[in-house]
């Protein structure tokens, strides 16, 4: 596949990711995915710099951010990419295990595309990520200045 | 019917407030019996008294004074009349003493020029008399004398005319023994010596009314000083109670404004404390969960029955657990939400739970019975929670019945309420613990028998609560359960 697009995953709980991986795995859409562990990583992978200085330039098809992250938590780094003329354009959705209904506004306010509560339940929470990374890794069609292949 | 009642369901923000102990000074041990009535009596009883009592000295103050006043001005009126009457004696006693001169010379003379004076004092004596009797009326001692002056004057006037008469018959040898002497000798003395006496009357009368005058104007000064202290009492209480009313509403200001801060502080913890046990509580659920359910995954098969059972029991636990989460932070969430007004549609409410609810109505033969339902003031998505809590507690507790009956309807009240019910032909409970069933996690079913975390109707009496309501039911054991709540209705509809 020459075509595949990151998914950035910004979660720091390992087992949590290791879930979603494990929901992704079924539609092959796992292996596109790019784990990062908390919201300086995520800003480090958009910018391309530190561990990702080398990384092939472009946007991810989607970034799936959580709320609750060490150093810099999910809201600040949807707000720095909505700030953001060039990140402006991807797709974000808040992943997130919060109900309440500040982070609900807040989310929306600094212009979250999607927000979608963790399932307790893991078949539910599978099915959700599922159709999460099926929607915007393959249905959703990305904004045109996306990255290309990834190596 | 899930949920039975310990806990008040007092809403968090609520604070009781200590009542207020009374700003007086606790009564001491030595303030004896009699001052025990004294303390008892409240702070406004207090001071209606105390104002009472300053007010009597005041109007007792002011009574003396005016009767004093009231003597000085008598006492000056005495003083005029007495002062005329020694001068209008004087006048008296000189124009007698002319009339006597003068008839005494007419009497030696014969010359009638002398009688002028004589003749003045006969013409005018009647009016003389008259005003001499006016100006003594007040006094019988003056008045006594004033008749015997009388007497007197007439009987020397009638002396002297009778000698006249002689001189005028007789010639001077007819009043030679009485020329030089005068014809009323007597009574001219006598005369003199009664205005003396009138004089002396007179002038100790005076003396007795100015030490008297004296007396009661020192008395009004002293009276005046007492009554200006007494006022200045009054002033200094009146301030003081001001300014303790002041400091008083000061304070409470002062010390609401701190427990509102308080309030606020522990809200915004609880808050915190919610968004945390939203937050972190849930995700080591969903691991507990999901790695059990990637466990049966990879390794189901090589499992025996009893492992497969203990995984379906900790992802069962775990989906429990989650549950209960979830309908702790919607009650937590009902009781600190801002709460709206707005006029509310329970009939539309009902279709929207009921669509809401259309997953767990199939397979379900359920005959209902709707009424229409008044609109009511409130706030939509808290009453359509206690709709869905109410209405699907009815479907969880006919669940084992072969059809299910369900009733939703609303008596109107005339004091401007709407009472509502949901009625079913469940299992029911037993009226004895009709108390517990609004409570947080109390339950009237073992879990094996109905599934639940025991908060819908603690939800359910918080929100109605809220809107100002009240929530109560009725039901037998196998004979079905009737819920009721109580709400405000819409204002158009009062």
């Amino acid at each position: 596949m020459t075509t595949l697009k990151p998914i950035l995953l910004a979660e720091d709980n390992p087992r949590d990711a290791e879930l979603a991986l494990a929901a992704m795995e079924d539609q092959h859409i796992a292996e596109k995915v790019v784990v990062c562990h908390d919201g300086a990583e995520v800003l480090d992978y958009l910018y391309c710099r530190g561990a990702y200085a080398a990384r092939e330039h472009g946007n991810p098809v989607v970034v799936f951010l959580d709320l609750k992250m060490p150093k810099v938590d999910g809201l600040e780094v949807l707000k720095t990419i909505k700030n953001d003329v060039k990140l402006r354009p991807i797709p974000v959705v808040m992943l997130t295990s919060s109900r309440e209904e500040r982070d609900l506004a807040q989310s929306y306010a600094l212009g979250a595309n999607a927000y979608v509560v963790k399932p307790v339940e893991f078949h539910q929470f599978i099915r959700a990520v599922k159709e999460l990374g099926v929607f915007w890794g393959v249905i959703n069609e990305p904004p045109p200045e996306s990255s290309g292949p990834i190596k | 019917m899930e949920s039975v009642t310990q806990e008040r369901p007092v809403p968090p923000a609520a604070v009781r407030s200590e009542p207020e102990s009374d700003s007086s000074p606790a009564p001491t041990p030595k303030t004896g019996r009699r001052m025990e009535w004294f303390t008892h009596w409240s702070i406004e009883r207090r001071v209606l008294a105390g104002f009472g009592l300053v007010f009597a000295g005041i109007v007792v103050i002011s009574a003396i004074s005016y009767r004093n006043t009231a003597v000085l001005i008598e006492n000056s009126r005495l003083d005029t009349k007495s002062h005329e009457l020694v001068q209008l004696l004087n006048s008296i006693g000189e124009a007698l003493d002319a009339a006597e001169s003068g008839h005494r010379r007419y009497l030696v003379t014969g010359d009638e020029s002398y009688l002028t004076a004589y003749r003045t004092v006969v013409e005018r004596m009647p009016e003389y008399l008259r005003y001499l009797r006016g100006l003594t009326n007040e006094g019988v001692e003056q008045q006594s004398r004033v008749v015997t002056l009388e007497q007197l004057i007439t009987k020397q006037l009638g002396e002297e005319a009778g000698a006249i008469a002689q001189r005028e018959q007789h010639g001077y040898e007819g009043v030679r023994h009485l020329a030089l002497s005068g014809a009323a000798k007597n009574e001219i003395e006598g005369i003199h010596r009664l205005m003396t006496e009138f004089d002396t009357a007179e002038q100790r009368a005076i003396q007795a009314r100015v030490a008297q005058s004296a007396g009661s104007t020192r008395n009004t000064i002293a009276l005046l000083g007492l009554g200006a202290l007494l006022q200045l009492v009054l002033l200094a209480s009146v301030y003081f109670l001001i300014h303790h009313d002041v400091t008083e509403r000061r304070r409470v200001a002062r010390e609401l404004q701190s427990r509102g801060e308080l309030l606020q502080a522990a809200n915004k913890e609880l808050e915190a404390f919610s968004y945390s046990v939203s937050h972190d509580l849930r995700a080591p659920l969903r691991h507990i969960d999901g790695y059990a359910a990637l466990l049966s995954k990879a390794a189901g098969e090589s499992l025996s029955e009893k492992g497969r059972r203990y995984l379906q029991t900790i992802s069962d636990s775990a989906k429990q657990m989650g549950q209960l989460i979830d309908d702790l932070l919607v009650f937590s969430r009902m009781g600190r939400q801002d709460m709206l007004r707005t006029t509310v549609n329970l009939d539309q409410l009902v279709k929207t739970v009921l669509h809401d609810l259309r997953l767990d109505l199939q397979g379900r033969t359920i005959s209902w019975t709707m009424h229409p339902l008044p609109n009511v003031s409130g706030d939509p998505a808290m009453l359509r929670q206690v709709l869905m809590n109410l209405i699907s507690n009815a479907l969880k507790f006919t669940a084992t019945r072969q059809e299910t009956k369900i009733e939703i309807g609303a008596v109107r009240r005339n004091s401007g309420e709407a009472e509502v019910f949901v009625r079913d032909n469940g299992v029911g409970f037993d009226m004895q613990y009709v108390n517990k069933l609004f409570g947080v996690f109390q339950r009237l079913h073992r879990n094996d028998e109905f599934e639940g975390t025991g908060i819908g109707l603690a939800n359910v009496r918080r929100i109605i609560h809220r809107h100002g309501g009240r929530t109560w039911a009725e039901g037998a054991p196998n004979q079905g359960a009737t819920f009721y709540f109580s709400l405000p209705l819409a204002r158009s509809l009062r």
